[in-house]
């Protein structure tokens, strides 16, 4: 039986983790971008921005003041046994998001869309959101990913349906298109993480954009050999363009593009693009029998696709 | 490209050297503002705090503070982009006296135009580094609290060489971010080449 007192440690460590602990995959990919740019400005706002992120890791403090969307990944043992099933899972989540708020791991961001109502603890109607994947086992993994405000709202999440006739030229030039779009002036804070999912229904696409952006490390490719040369391609291609650090122009302008398919109707391709801040923050933790917890690197989301 | 060291009250002279790709480190007063003050003030009628309209450094920000019995402790502060508040960007820049925007991204043709008729600039971070500010930021005060909420009340702030901050927008309307894009857009062509999508490529209309 897994605990709902571990749960609650193990859920409040991944909001702090999360919030504070930028994982290595970032900062290596962060510092890799530092030792390969030559544009002064991209080179001082890398170099701060990574000095500041040792200060989070180190106080335990936000490494950036907005701290996003609560959105939830569980990764559920098929074979788990909950105490109080995953209502009572729900339930402790909100708990420790509140608790989280209060001390200043998470800024009081949530609101009600038409009154502005704040509720001063970041939860309210469908927040945090929740999303489920069930595995063998009897294990259960929670991942906390704040969805940074600039990456969502200014560009960063967009989708479109092509046609087949337009095929992959079409989705190619609607990637590319969009993400240039939505860095202007470093609306998103460039160099992103970039989503992309492929086929489905529009919201399918947009969920493994999102999936893809935030649950996805860095280096890591699609299995499919047609996927991962999309890819590749496009990282290369957005990386001749000199957007760079908050488009202060660069040689970095995209820290990966990670794409993730559905098989989709004949009628046509849902294509969704969702940027991740270049300060990605996930954390993640695996709660096993015997009530242990333990922190890991990888969310590992994509492991069965 | 020159650094520059402001203390505000600043100087018409001083805002007009200023020019886009200069940095700048400040120092002196200054508020905060989001959408909420803005709709508050310009739409519902609730008059501005008079002491605000002595400052002329506004910062677009919604910062983490915690209220402890003694005082406000800033745990982090990071500008916001400031595209959003184009809808009130020029009266804030007029009305309230701005000398000075600080804020993520940008601004908008209206604000630009009101910048440039009264002496104003937006400065905008060059990185995500909340922790290295902090420091130089000292919360001096709050208005509107109980109702604004602790992100989007006016926050009173003593700035001690808070920086560095890129100059976006300068006094004369000229853009930083425009030139920089129009440089990323005349790499356009030869990426859409190397990713095979044909000059003449045209999405097939779906609706």
């Amino acid at each position: 039986m897994l605990k709902q007192k571990v749960i609650y440690d193990a859920v409040l460590s991944a909001i702090i983790k999360g919030s504070t602990h930028i994982s290595d995959d970032v900062i290596q990919a962060l510092t890799a971008a530092r030792d390969a740019e030559i544009n002064e400005s991209s080179i001082l706002g890398l170099e701060d921005t990574i000095k500041s992120l040792v200060i989070s890791r180190e106080k335990a403090l936000p490494a950036c003041t907005d701290t996003g969307w609560p959105l939830f990944y569980f990764k559920i043992g098929n074979n788990a046994s909950i105490e109080g099933g995953i209502l009572a899972l729900e339930e402790t989540t909100r708990k420790a998001v509140i608790s989280a708020t209060e001390q200043g791991y998470l800024r009081r961001t949530m609101k009600h869309p038409l009154s502005g109502y704040d509720p001063g603890n970041n939860i309210g109607v469908n927040i945090p959101w929740f999303t489920y994947k069930f595995v063998p086992g009897t294990h259960l993994q929670v991942t906390y990913v704040a969805k940074g405000g600039g990456s969502e709202v200014f560009g960063g999440t967009r989708s479109r349906m092509v046609a087949f006739a337009d095929g992959t030229m079409g989705i190619k030039k609607f990637i590319i298109d969009s993400y240039v779009a939505a860095t202007y002036a470093g609306a998103i804070c460039p160099p992103s993480i970039l989503g992309v999912g492929i086929g489905g229904t529009a919201n399918i696409a947009a969920d493994l954009a999102k999936e893809a952006a935030c649950l996805r490390l860095i280096g890591t490719h699609h299995p499919e050999k047609e996927f991962r040369q999309l890819e590749e391609d496009l990282f290369d291609a957005i990386n001749s363009l000199g957007i760079g650090i908050m488009a202060a122009g660069g040689n970095t302008s995209v820290l990966s593009v990670n794409i993730e398919y559905s098989y989709t109707h004949i009628a046509g391709i849902a294509v969704a693009i969702s940027s991740n801040c270049f300060i990605s923050r996930r954390g993640t933790y695996l709660i096993t029998e015997g009530s242990k917890m333990e922190y890991m690197k990888d969310p590992d989301w994509f492991g069965g696709r | 490209m020159k650094i520059y060291r402001l203390n505000s009250p600043i100087s018409e002279e001083e805002i007009k050297k200023l020019l886009v790709g200069d940095i700048v480190f400040i120092s002196g007063k200054a508020f905060t503002c989001r959408s909420k003050l803005q709709r508050a003030v310009f739409d519902e009628g609730i008059v501005l705090p008079k002491d605000l309209l002595q400052y002329e450094i506004l910062i677009h920000t919604g910062p983490i503070i915690l209220e402890t019995e003694e005082n406000f402790d800033l745990i982090s502060f990071m500008p916001t982009s400031s595209i959003r508040f184009e809808k009130w960007g020029a009266r804030t820049v007029k009305e309230w006296g701005l000398k000075i925007i600080i804020g993520k991204t940008t601004m908008g043709e209206q604000t630009v135009k009101a910048m440039s008729e009264s002496g104003c600039v937006h400065l905008s971070p060059r990185s995500v580094s909340p922790n290295l500010w902090v420091s130089s930021i000292k919360v001096e005060g709050v208005h509107l609290f109980s109702e604004m909420g602790s992100i989007e009340a006016p926050w009173k702030l003593f700035l001690n060489e808070l920086g560095p901050f890129v100059v976006d927008i300068d006094s004369y309307g000229n853009k930083l971010f425009e030139n920089l894009d129009e440089q990323v857009h005349s790499r356009l062509d030869s990426a859409y080449k190397a990713l095979g999508i044909s000059e003449d490529f045209k999405y097939t209309r779906l609706n």
